[in-house]
């Protein structure tokens, strides 16, 4: 069955969308849905006040979200499994501590993308999540297992503190990327300048980041032949940590001899 | 024995007796169709009979690059044993020794969603020294063994199934040279998906009989009542008039149903190369769970 919600009109306040995941949502018919409350300031709007709800049954199951959700935080947060699938942009916390399962963003990502909630050791513990456009801060904080990745760019910190698991930015992984990693992998599409407790180590085909940018493109996303077959430059570190995690750099032209 | 006829083929109305086995499908990439070539025939090397090499495996079919995991060109490969426990062994030994070390190859999993799955890529790791690291990629652990090219990508398990071995066609014709373009033409017919022909070519020429009767340690000796220069010196020869060379075709196959339809894909096509006799080896119906009749593979496919 896919549930569709379709956003209304903007919420006056940030309303925290975490309930809405498909393990909570199934068995639930499209009033019952309509009747949750969120949280939303100090108010509980009722689901069926901020969006239009539809059922249909098809045989994937999934939860859609359509509109301008950037009001919206915590979009598919802690989900485990099943799919939501959005239309439009999300708020902060977008993923946050999933852990299976698949989370389409046709649209743009805010900040802790993916990521652990303060306090946290771990972030993302397995699942994918998908960003056709950029991500904001911090995307893939704290993870551990599972794959981010974002048809942009993501912003400044992304991976910070990561234990393993792999951030994918086609557009670029913005700066100061990786600090504290330990296992992960973080993948830009564009040069960039590793943080000094990264060292690099040399141009090679990574043969997993082949197969992960294949279920990327199987996701929806845009990725250029030229990665598959490129070179890739490998920077290990964070050094000051395990020192086991990797920036893969994607260099499009060949370097100078 | 009765016999029907086909063409110009007398086929014998006997049946292939065949055993139940484990199988692993491995699925190989590589840069190049011409490497992927070399690390499967390295692996189904010396994988002719259980009863020497342990276990049996042969190229089941190239797979082009749009149908392999990672979109570089392939080559599915099936390996049967006796049992679970054997497949992982030999799987384990020949990934290790043969696909690992051939340049630029990777390997995975054809078989996802066995009944059991077996340890590969999370006891290969092992050879990384703690150096080795694991990916999961849309559901499925992955592990990255650091080699002096770069990385060698190895799923972490692969699935067993339950299949058939030891499906057979005997094909004789008036000389060697006859006999050999028949069992050949039989070959090129029957070899595709779900199916491993796993003697050199596809063909046996020195097929046996369970036990000797001569020594008591032999397991298998030559199948003398098919050994066409013995045929005036022994009284029990099954070797025909008129048919001076015979080979044996030996199918090992996912299912009954692959078995049967490889015998009967080559029985038809050695029957129009030549073939002037078409006969299957079986121990009397005693030793093995599944017969195949070549009364029923009288319909072309």
């Amino acid at each position: 069955m896919t549930l569709t919600l379709t956003l209304r009109t903007e919420p006056p306040a940030r309303v925290l969308a975490a309930q809405l995941i498909p393990e909570r949502l199934r068995g639930l018919t499209a009033s019952a849905v309509a009747a949750l409350n969120l949280r939303s300031g100090g108010e509980r709007p009722a689901v069926g006040d901020l969006f239009d709800v539809s059922e249909e049954g098809t045989e994937d199951e999934a939860l859609v979200l359509a509109g301008d959700l950037r009001r919206f935080d915590d979009v598919g947060a802690r989900m485990s499994s099943g799919r939501i699938v959005v239309h439009g942009d999300v708020g902060a916390w977008a993923g946050a501590e999933m852990a299976g399962g698949v989370l389409q963003i046709f649209g743009d990502a805010g900040a802790r993308l993916g990521s652990a909630y303060p306090g946290a050791r771990a972030g993302m513990t397995g699942g994918e999540i998908v960003v056709s456009g950029d991500a904001g801060e911090e995307a893939g904080a704290g993870m551990r297992r599972g794959l981010v990745a974002v048809g942009g760019r993501t912003g400044s910190g992304a991976g910070l503190r990561m234990l393993a698991g792999t951030v994918v930015a086609l557009g670029g992984i913005g700066a100061e990327a990786g600090l504290g990693n330990r296992r992960g992998s973080l993948v830009s599409g564009r040069p960039l300048e590793p943080l000094p407790a990264y060292a690099f180590a040399t141009r090679f085909q990574p043969p997993a980041l082949r197969l992960q940018l294949l279920r990327v493109r199987e996701l929806g996303l845009a990725v250029p032949d030229a990665m598959l077959s490129a070179s890739w430059a490998r920077w290990s570190g964070d050094l000051t940590e395990l020192g086991r995690g990797e920036i893969l750099v994607f260099e499009d032209e060949e370097p100078e001899p | 024995m009765s016999v029907y006829v086909l063409g110009e083929t007398r086929v014998d109305d006997t049946f292939a007796e065949a055993f139940p086995m484990r199988f692993a499908r491995l699925v190989i990439t590589a840069a190049t169709d011409a490497w992927a070539q070399e690390a499967a025939r390295s692996l189904t090397g010396f994988a002719t009979s259980v009863i020497g090499c342990k276990c049996e495996a042969a190229i089941e079919r190239p797979l082009e690059a749009e149908h392999t995991p990672d979109g570089r060109p392939g080559i599915a490969v099936l390996l049967f044993a006796m049992d679970r426990e054997g497949v992982a062994k030999r799987v384990l030994e020949r990934v290790g020794q043969c696909v690992m070390t051939c340049p630029t190859t990777a390997c995975f999993d054809g078989l996802p969603g066995g009944e059991r799955a077996v340890a590969l890529g999370s006891s290969l790791r092992y050879f990384g020294d703690g150096f080795q690291a694991s990916k999961v990629i849309a559901g499925q652990r992955f592990w990255r063994i650091p080699v002096m090219e770069g990385e060698f990508l190895v799923s972490e398990s692969v699935g067993v199934g339950r299949g058939v071995g030891g499906g057979n066609l005997v094909i004789g014709a008036g000389d060697a040279t006859a006999a050999l373009a028949a069992a050949q033409a039989a070959t090129d017919a029957m070899r595709g998906e779900g199916v491993a022909l796993p003697f050199p070519g596809g063909i046996v020429r020195s097929g046996s009989k369970v036990g000797a009767l001569r020594s008591k340690s032999m397991p298998a000796s030559t199948n003398h009542q098919l050994a066409p220069t013995l045929r005036a010196q022994i009284g029990d020869t099954l070797v025909p008039d008129g048919v001076g060379a015979l080979f044996e075709i030996v199918i090992d196959g996912v299912s009954e149903e692959a078995v049967r339809e490889a015998m009967r894909r080559g029985l038809h096509a050695g029957a129009g190369a030549g073939a002037t006799h078409v006969t299957a080896a079986n121990f009397g119906g005693k030793l093995g769970e599944f017969q195949f009749p070549l009364s029923e593979l009288r319909d072309p496919p």
